[in-house]
């Protein structure tokens, strides 16, 4: 949705859009009916759907909070991390050996595993931050398979590669429906948060930063410590979709630390679009349903993955809902819709 | 006070900057008083880029010192000196190439209002008045709602110019302004430059190329040499100095 100004179009545009007070024209009303209406039919699937999709749905919308969360590094702070799956692991953690060592009620341990994710995100980010892009990326993809290491390798606290198993789940999670509802309800809280971050003050900081650091320094921002906010914020985020992802899984085991596990939601990301706020969602629930039927028919579903990741940064670099999105703006504008190009990411 | 470094808003002794074995900028002494257009000028690597990246503190000083209003500011980092009151126009296009212009200078606006850590309320929005207000004094009202990377050249230094302005500087540093504008671009720039002296009583320090808008708008010139300074003084004392004339201007008719 950015390069898509010719030069002479700008000039064109300039008259109309002045008259328009840019995004604050869009009805803020109007804009909730799809999400609404999208919540809703998601409430109405609880009741309708089987078991057995009903979990898979569990998995997903953890992926969603997943992708999303580490899509406020990649989308809007610019920032390339392939270590998100440390966070993601440890809130999966927090849930399975609260119970194990200490017998923390499921309750407690799921509202506390997004603050251990953030805990942890500081001394990480505050090492990563200190690299630059490939260097950032690299390390924090150490970090990952650091992160898998240690919970492969002390077995005396983790089990090692067998993973923690146990009812640790209440069972009022563990029945389909309820489960489904609950998570679903978490989803949304935590989508509407990070929705809220990303569209304000800080949020618009780190879209500044993610363009231009240097200007940004100059003019009175501290780039490392607001790169390092955005850093535990999503933090916080992935440790809660681990713990989410708990309730679908019932156990916690190394892989959900490793650099793969980590490589998912940038995946996701991609496929959806960074640059959208729903595009790493959308992208989540493409990612995993195509991987569930895939691995019906091929064994290789990775090399199916490849693939159809190398077409989207080929053919839509904006992911499929930013290609969306640009195609429904691409239509006759009138006055009134040129003001949207310019308005927040969506 | 009868002190006279009285008005001395910023002051640079002995200040040395070495790359490696190149020394880039050798032992300049530097008084800009308050309120007055000051240019440096020199010919390509005299070191002035080199001289305003200490001023801003994207570079440390090798020795010297650096003082705004009396404060030490030399080897503080970019932010801080950026807070204290000294804001910064690149010689490079330096903008935010996906914001739309009113983002970006309401992001500009975010930042002096401190209010850069707030994730939950719609600050940035309320500031559209106040951004709308810097787009007006640079020209730029037309241009809000472009993205910035669309805007024209001379746009997108205007567009600069206002991100400066947005920190309420005391001291604004412009490192070229008008480097390949055209002649009304160029016309357009000086009178901005002018126009926030005068009526906002905003010093200025301005480096520049082209003579004709050196001695047209500035008050005092400092001309700089291979790192030191050559001369430095009012306006038209600069002009008639006979060093100048050969080294620098003679060396660019």
């Amino acid at each position: 949705m950015t390069n898509d100004i010719p030069g002479g179009a700008a000039v064109a545009e300039r008259t109309p859009t002045t008259t328009t007070t840019g995004h604050r024209g869009r009805r803020p009303l109007l804009r909730a009916i799809g999400p609404t209406a999208l919540v809703a039919l998601m409430v109405m699937l609880g009741f309708v759907l089987q078991a057995s999709p009903l979990l898979t749905l569990e998995e997903v919308l953890a992926l969603v909070v997943f992708a999303t969360a580490t899509n406020i590094l990649l989308g809007s702070a610019g920032l390339v991390s392939f270590g998100q799956a440390v966070f993601y692991g440890i809130g999966a953690y927090t849930v399975a050996l609260g119970w194990l060592h200490w017998h923390l009620s499921f309750w407690v341990t799921f509202f506390a595993a997004p603050f251990v994710g953030a805990l942890v995100a500081v001394p990480v980010g505050l090492v990563a931050l200190r690299a630059r892009r490939l260097y950032f990326a690299l390390s924090t993809l150490a970090f990952s398979e650091l992160a898998y290491q240690l919970a492969e390798s002390r077995y005396s606290f983790t089990q090692g590669a067998n993973g923690v198993f146990g009812p640790f789940v209440p069972t009022s999670l563990t029945n389909p429906v309820t489960g489904y509802l609950f998570v679903l309800a978490v989803t949304v809280a935590s989508l509407l948060l990070m929705w809220k971050i990303t569209h304000s003050p800080f949020g618009l900081v780190l879209r500044a930063i993610r363009e231009n650091r240097e200007r940004m320094q100059a003019l009175g921002v501290n780039v490392y410590r607001h790169q390092l906010v955005a850093f535990v914020v999503s933090g916080f985020f992935c440790s809660l979709a681990g713990a989410m992802f708990v309730i679908y899984s019932q156990s916690a085991y190394p892989e959900l630390l490793d650099w793969t596990m980590s490589g998912a939601p940038v995946f996701m990301a991609v496929i959806g679009g960074m640059g959208v706020f729903l595009g790493p969602a959308v992208g989540a629930f493409i990612y995993q349903f195509g991987h569930d039927e895939l691995v019906r028919y091929v064994d290789d579903w990775q090399l199916v993955l490849g693939a159809v990741l190398l077409l989207i940064v080929m053919f839509w670099p904006d992911g499929l809902l930013g290609a969306y999105m640009r195609a429904r703006r691409g239509r006759p504008r009138n006055a009134d819709e040129t003001a949207d190009r310019s308005a927040d990411d969506e | 006070m009868s002190d006279p470094t009285a008005g001395v808003l910023l002051r640079a002794q002995g200040l040395i900057r070495d790359f490696g074995g190149f020394r880039a900028v050798d032992g300049v002494d530097l008084e800009v008083r308050s309120g007055t257009i000051h240019s440096i000028i020199g010919p390509n690597g005299a070191g002035k880029t080199t001289l305003f990246r200490l001023l801003t503190g994207i570079l440390r000083p090798t020795a010297g010192t650096l003082e705004l209003d009396g404060r030490s500011i030399g080897g503080k980092p970019p932010h801080v000196i950026a807070r204290l009151g000294l804001a910064q126009a690149f010689q490079t296009t330096n903008i935010f190439p996906r914001l739309s212009v009113l983002e970006s200078v309401s992001a500009a606006l975010v930042s002096r209002h401190r209010r850069t850590g707030d994730m939950a309320t719609w600050f940035h929005r309320r500031l559209e008045i106040e951004a709308r207000e810097m787009l007006e004094t640079v020209g730029l009202s037309d241009a809000a709602d472009l993205e910035s990377q669309t805007l024209s050249h001379g746009d997108q230094r205007a567009l600069e110019v206002a991100l400066a302005l947005a920190m309420n500087p005391r001291l604004l540093l412009l490192d070229e302004p008008t480097a390949g504008m055209s002649p009304f671009e160029t016309r357009r720039m000086v009178e901005l430059v002018h126009g926030l002296a005068r009526d906002n009583g905003l010093t200025v320090i301005l480096s520049e190329h082209d003579m004709e808008t050196v001695f047209g708008i500035s008050d005092r010139v400092t001309v700089m040499h291979q790192g030191q300074v050559l001369a430095d003084g009012p306006a038209a004392q600069v002009r008639a100095n006979d060093d100048v004339m050969a080294i620098y201007l003679g060396g660019h008719a």
